[in-house]
């Protein structure tokens, strides 16, 4: 911030080093948002709060709190923004949003402006955007925070990135691994850059869904430059409202302007018009200053007092900004009366500590769980039949499994849609509950040994028993072989039994939502069947 | 056509390298580690005839003597039981005629413990007690050990944290030794020509690569090997060890023939008696304050039957074991020497 504002006061000869200077604070802003992602990883070893940008980032402080009814203390960071704004205009697209900078730096096909030119009312999608997400964040959803630029960043780099190059650079290492003189330094390689930078999680292959949406974000950009925060990006909308009141903001001197364009021609938000006489649209405009730069008779300033000769112009879109606030609550409406489905797959197992209402509520879709997550086992959801629910972490525990003396999910949730347990709590929270699939275990199905799950059970006292009994399996053989059954009232559903299962495909024992009738079913019956050994 | 300048040959070369060690990389990765070759049953017959002994009282095989001479006086295993598990393991390392023994200046030793989980400190019994660890880092590095490693691949919680919570980083790193972390890029499919059932499998190189392996393990109960002791101890150095409990007793027998532990250390200062191999109960815990020590891992199982009421023969990897001639599991014809300190 006041890196914005010296350089709003230097004088005229100094303005070429503008551009290098807000390259110099993309770039700074980009890599602290990486440390902060990679330093959150198995554990939290950064000096700042791991959660910065998410704390920054006013959109999602307001509609958290909106959505949960709450006071959520940690995310009133966002008020530094929105001072920021208030100061500087959409400073914060300009010159820290990390998407911004990257989008800063993907390649655009400069058309002539004349030619598919966007209309100009398009730029109200996002504040359409933004107050849907605003309404039905008063509804108690927020689903459609998937939206917010912090978060697609921060998700895309999580669930995709890092895993996919992960795989990669370890690939790489297994085939250079087999040249002899390469070997030590290739050990070095993996011990002290991937295995710190880099996770050993599981590539989970519906998370492309992810990175196909970022990808998206990413080619629009060839259109127009900044085709994101123009259009779409609803945190840049909340700060372009907001920036209606900038003190700093671009102000023109009309009597040495020459109307030579190139001003409109290098803003990468076509916030200048020419057709409003080079004036700048506040609320559009991200300060990047490119314009004071390139003006030749250096009659644009950012100034804060408003000398006599200099001018700036609202081009006040009051009417349309009230026009998109009644579209997006019609869409509010429409999207509170569609019947908000209720999770009723047994196989979504959400992480110790939370529950479907919190997760609707106060869950923001960063990713920062599956981050952290050991083992990889937290992943984000994806069934189109729960689109409520996108993204938000559920267990896929054929990839992983909760570990016992790990509580690192709901330590770095910036909200509180996991509730920070303590290692003793969490050890006896209950996630789900395994069940065994007689058909497909080893034992039961084929009378061959097997007590993998028994063996891994981190229960002190077993939730998985073993009893030596004759089977009948598949050839009508008689086995005498130990079977291993569940013990409900003491299983937690960490999910080891399932992942570490030796059967090929589809596990032997599976973990289920514990609240789903069906699993009270099975329970039921289950307990009925051997209430001699659970006594 | 645009032209190729040199920054742009220079990328598109690397860019092909990479892509081409990935790909090779891949197709290294999705190799199947664990082929169980079918023979023909004629060949299996071969093969089991010509299996040295099939009689576990016949004693073991040249290949599985110690490494070096043991001199005269040396006990062919040691039992030494005492409150401090530092003495006892140097009590039993000298009854064995010292660590020199095993471990000659120069080598690279590598110490396999039993790490299995990371929600245990070591008063559970379900790892190996971090002071017998660091007894044995510090005895080989005085035997002039170029450098020793401790490594195990622990299945429950990452093994960063699990070296840190079974206290055996810090005994490790106060020793002088260093803990390795086991990279999936070091695994390596190998042969196993002795095999009864299983002919190949992907183990860590490192440890095969190793001049000494002394294997520490945990004396403890485990449901379907029943104890799970030295040879059951080396599950922890190969990938997919899950893929072994189908036929645990022979696979178990069939790895420690490939893989030669020099020196068998087990741990029984505290057994656990249920609940194994992650434990988690002091009910389950007793304190025996003993270890035992010899350079034929199937005769210190054996012997390490009796602390929980059994025998060797009660242990069907301890059988497999003898049956392949890998040591001697019939402890009235070895000499025992028990010392308490």
């Amino acid at each position: 911030m006041s890196n914005k504002r010296d350089s709003s006061e230097k004088e005229l000869g100094r303005r070429k080093k503008l551009h290098q200077l807000r390259q110099i604070v993309q770039i700074f802003t980009l890599i602290l948002f990486l440390y902060l992602l990679v330093g959150t990883r198995k554990e939290i070893i950064t000096v700042l709060p791991h959660d910065l940008f998410f704390r920054l980032d006013p959109l999602l402080g307001i509609t958290s709190i909106l959505a949960n009814r709450v006071f959520i203390v940690s995310m009133m960071l966002g008020v530094f923004t929105i001072g920021l704004t208030i100061i500087a205009g959409r400073a914060w697209c300009g010159w820290l949003c990390p998407l911004g900078t990257i989008l800063d730096w993907t390649p655009t096909f400069r058309i002539n402006s004349s030619q598919m030119r966007i209309q100009s009312h398009w730029i109200m999608a996002k504040y359409i955007l933004l107050f849907i997400i605003v309404f039905t964040a008063i509804f108690g959803s927020l689903f459609l925070i998937i939206f917010d630029p912090i978060t697609i960043l921060s998700r895309t780099v999580t669930s995709v990135i890092i895993p996919g190059f992960s795989f990669l650079i370890t690939l790489v290492e297994i085939s250079l691994y087999r040249i002899e003189s390469f070997q030590p330094s290739i050990e070095q390689f993996d011990y002290l850059i991937r295995s710190r930078l880099l996770t050993e999680q599981p590539f989970f292959l519906p998370n492309l869904i992810i990175a196909f949406f970022f990808g998206l974000v990413l080619t629009l950009n060839i259109i127009r430059t900044r085709f994101w925060c123009r259009y779409l990006c609803p945190l840049g909308a909340l700060l372009g409202i907001i920036s209606k009141t900038a003190h700093l903001k671009h102000r023109l001197n009309q009597e040495t302007c020459i109307s030579c364009n190139q001003c409109e021609t290098i803003c990468p938000t076509a916030a200048i018009d020419a057709k409003n006489n080079f004036f700048a649209n506040t609320s559009e405009c991200i300060s990047c200053l490119d314009c004071v730069e390139i003006c030749p008779t250096k009659s644009i300033t950012f100034q804060h007092r408003n000398k006599i000769n200099l001018k700036s112009n609202y081009n006040s879109n009051r009417r349309q900004l009230v026009k998109s606030i009644g579209v997006a609550f019609f869409g509010g409406v429409i999207l509170f009366v569609m019947p908000i489905f209720q999770v009723k797959n047994y196989f979504f197992i959400r992480p110790p500590g939370t529950d479907e209402q919190a997760l609707s509520n106060k869950c923001i879709r960063c990713g920062e769980c599956a981050r952290v997550c050991p083992t990889g086992v937290i992943q984000p959801s994806y069934s189109p039949k729960y689109l409520e629910v996108l993204w938000t972490p559920i267990l896929m525990t054929r990839l992983g499994y909760c570990d016992y003396s790990c509580t690192l999910c709901g330590e770095v949730c910036p909200t509180g849609a996991i509730t920070k347990l303590s290692l003793e709590r969490k050890q006896k929270t209950i996630i789900g509950i395994a069940h065994i699939n007689e058909k497909r275990c080893i034992p039961w199905a084929q009378g061959k040994e097997c007590v993998v799950c028994e063996e891994m059970c981190p229960i002190p006292e077993k939730a998985i028993k073993l009893e030596k009994d004759i089977v009948m399996h598949s050839s009508s053989e008689i086995s005498d072989v130990l079977l291993p059954r569940v013990i409900p009232e003491l299983c937690i559903g960490c999910g080891i039994c399932e992942y570490k299962c030796p059967v090929e495909g589809e596990s032997a024992i599976r973990i289920y939502r514990a609240e789903t009738l069906k699993h009270r079913a099975i329970i039921g019956t289950y307990r009925k069947e051997h209430r001699h050994l659970t006594k | 056509m645009s032209k190729v300048n040199r920054r742009k040959f220079i990328t598109a070369t690397l860019g092909s390298a990479f892509a081409a060690a990935a790909i090779y990389g891949y197709y290294q990765y999705t190799q199947p580690t664990d082929i169980k070759r079918y023979s023909s049953p004629s060949i299996t017959q071969k093969e089991s005839k010509s299996q040295p002994t099939d009689n576990s009282d016949s004693l073991p095989t040249p290949s599985t003597q110690s490494p070096a001479h043991p001199p005269k006086d040396a006990a062919y295993l040691a039992v030494a039981h005492g409150e401090n598990p530092t003495e006892i393991v140097e009590t039993a390392l000298t009854a064995l005629g010292g660590i020199e023994r095993f471990v000659k200046p120069g080598d690279d030793v590598i110490i396999k413990p039993n790490i299995c989980v990371s929600y245990r400190s070591f008063e559970y019994a379900a790892t190996t007690n971090p002071e017998v660890v660091g007894a044995l880092t510090s005895l080989s590095l005085n035997a002039g050990a170029k450098r020793v490693r401790v490594m195990d691949n622990s299945f429950g919680g990452s093994p960063e944290k699990a070296y840190t919570n079974s206290g055996i980083e810090e005994a490790v790193n106060a020793a002088g030794g260093e803990m390795e972390l086991m990279s999936r890029i070091k695994y390596r499919a190998v042969d196993i020509p002795q095999g009864k059932d299983i002919n190949r499998w992907s183990i860590y190189g490192d440890i095969l690569d190793a001049d000494v392996l002394i294997n520490v393990p945990i004396a403890k109960h485990h449901s379907l090997a029943r104890l799970t002791l030295g040879m059951k101890n080396l599950l922890g150095i190969v990938q997919k060890p899950n893929r072994f409990h189908s036929n645990l007793a022979q696979r178990t027998a069939d790895l420690n023939s490939r893989v030669h532990s020099t020196l068998t250390v087990v741990d029984a200062v505290r057994i656990l008696k249920d609940h194994g191999p992650t434990g988690g109960n002091l009910d389950d815990v007793e304190i025996a304050n003993t270890v035992i020590a010899s350079h034929d891992i199937v005769a210190v199982d054996s012997y390490a039957a009796t602390l929980f009421g059994l025998t060797g023969n009660d242990i069907p990897t301890i059988r497999s074991g003898a049956q392949m001639g890998l040591g001697n599991m019939d402890l009235s014809s070895i000499t025992v020497e028990k010392i308490d300190v």
